[in-house]
């Protein structure tokens, strides 16, 4: 991976990271910034808090460069460390990482089933900025699993062992996650739909 | 198979990396149930289309900027890398350190400390009036981050807004073309304030590479406390929005001190 606007390499960028060099960190900090923002603003649904843990991640990673051996892509490592500050940060607040079992059904929760036969698909494609806020909706711990797995790309066994649950139990919550995801859209696009 | 066994099995079939092959009567059920075909197909349309939402937002400038700071404060950065420059890149790394004599810009380190402290003093007193001078004489969007209790793309109608007399008289005489919706940025930027001239000057002509990223982070972080203040003026109750401010101010004041530390 190459910064375009400096021709330095990301490989270049690491070794003169390593030994100190600020113009190396931003050039890295710019090349993955939208990545590791974009995975945090998913997981908490805040821009604010979003911008600290992206900060956060950022400066772990910073402060082990010079472990970085290159056994595996800078990026996986930068991914992984990122998912890890989140989780943490989860962890401290209290909140589900991941459900063990069926969450309380919330005040404005939409009934499952309630477009059934009648209106069977989400036709064509699904709009960017409903679906981002269908997965706001989403309980914590489904939406752990569900932004882990749909969104950034890991395994159930990843997932698995990030975030302590057994494989089936990651399936599990996916699945979930995915039907109520399914529900909030279809109840977003009826009621745009009725608004016109 | 029955709807109910096909929903018991689409945990595991669903799995893109799952090479499990599908079980007696699952696909014959699916082609023939529009119930369960539609649902196949949604989960797999919801799967595929969560995929671009992958690195598609972009963190506000200060992040950066907090996190030059931070390295900067545990010592983690000695020196910028030095080559020749080609170029003039729009990002301010790999500058050269060229001999002679180096320009003083001893002025930018008290502007930087003014600037933290007229943030101190906002959140601990009201706004002070001549900071609404920045206010831009149109609309003005309430940013996201700003406190929850304002909703999204919020825009202040005409009659709340403190802004002088003749500032709402020109934004309602704009063309309708020009005039700014709900959720973009004033097409024209204000003009930078006379510290901020200087400061762009003396980039200009000790780092004149850095120059257009400077102005670019000056602009991002002015707008910022343009919006933050007039909704501070407006709310000057609300703490959080105050403490947004006092945060907005003192990137500005981190971005005067990397100037400095830089062309010193």
């Amino acid at each position: 991976m190459t910064d375009p606007k400096q021709g330095i390499t990301e490989a270049e960028a690491i070794e003169q990271a390593k030994q100190g060099h600020e113009a190396a960190f931003e050039v890295l900090y710019h090349l993955h910034k939208r990545r590791v923002y974009s995975l945090c603003l998913r997981m908490v649904s805040n821009p604010a808090q979003a911008e600290d843990l992206a900060q956060e991640a950022f400066l772990q990673l910073f402060r082990k460069i010079g472990t970085f051996r290159g056994e595996s892509a800078f990026s996986t490592w930068l991914h992984r460390m990122t998912v890890n500050v989140v989780l943490m940060q989860l962890r401290k607040k209290g909140l589900p990482v991941v459900s063990l079992e069926e969450t309380l059904e919330s005040d404005d929760e939409v009934p499952r089933k309630e477009f059934g036969t009648q209106d069977v698909k989400l036709t064509g494609s699904i709009d960017r900025l409903q679906l981002q806020r269908a997965i706001d909706k989403l309980p914590p711990g489904y939406r752990t699993v569900f932004v882990l797995h749909d969104v950034e790309g890991f395994e159930h066994n990843e997932i698995a062992e990030m975030v302590g649950c057994s494989i089936g139990n990651s399936k599990s919550q996916l699945h979930k996650a995915r039907l109520k995801l399914r529900d909030y859209l279809k109840f977003m696009r009826a009621e745009k739909a009725k608004t016109g | 198979m029955t709807c109910s066994e096909v929903e018991r099995v689409l945990p595991e079939l669903l799995d893109d990396a799952s090479e499990r092959a599908f079980p007696a009567g699952f696909e014959t059920h699916v082609k023939s149930c529009p119930a369960c075909s539609g649902l196949v197909s949604d989960l797999r349309l919801i799967a595929s289309e969560s995929r671009q939402l992958a690195a598609s937002e972009e963190p506000s400038p200060r992040v950066w900027l907090r996190i030059a700071a931070e390295l900067r404060a545990e010592g983690l950065i000695s020196e910028p890398a030095i080559r020749e420059p080609q170029s003039a890149p729009s990002r301010p790394i790999l500058i050269s350190t060229s001999p002679g004599r180096r320009w003083s810009a001893w002025w930018l380190a008290p502007v930087a400390a003014a600037l933290l402290a007229a943030g101190a003093y906002v959140v601990s007193h009201k706004p002070a009036p001549q900071v609404a001078k920045q206010t831009p004489a149109v609309p003005v969007t309430v940013p996201v981050r700003v406190p929850s209790a304002v909703p999204e793309n919020a825009t202040v109608s005409p009659d709340r807004v403190t802004t002088p007399a003749p500032q709402q008289l020109a934004r309602k005489a704009a063309k309708p073309e020009d005039r700014v919706g709900p959720a973009a940025r004033p097409a024209v930027e204000p003009e930078p304030s006379a510290e901020d001239q200087q400061f762009l000057s003396v980039v200009s002509t000790r780092a004149p590479s850095m120059r257009a990223t400077y102005e670019s982070e000056l602009q991002a972080v002015n707008a910022d406390i343009r919006e933050t203040q007039a909704y501070v003026n407006r709310h000057p109750g609300d703490a959080d929005a105050r403490q947004h401010l006092m945060d907005a101010y003192q990137q500005k004041a981190l971005l005067y001190q990397m100037a400095l530390d830089r062309i010193q």
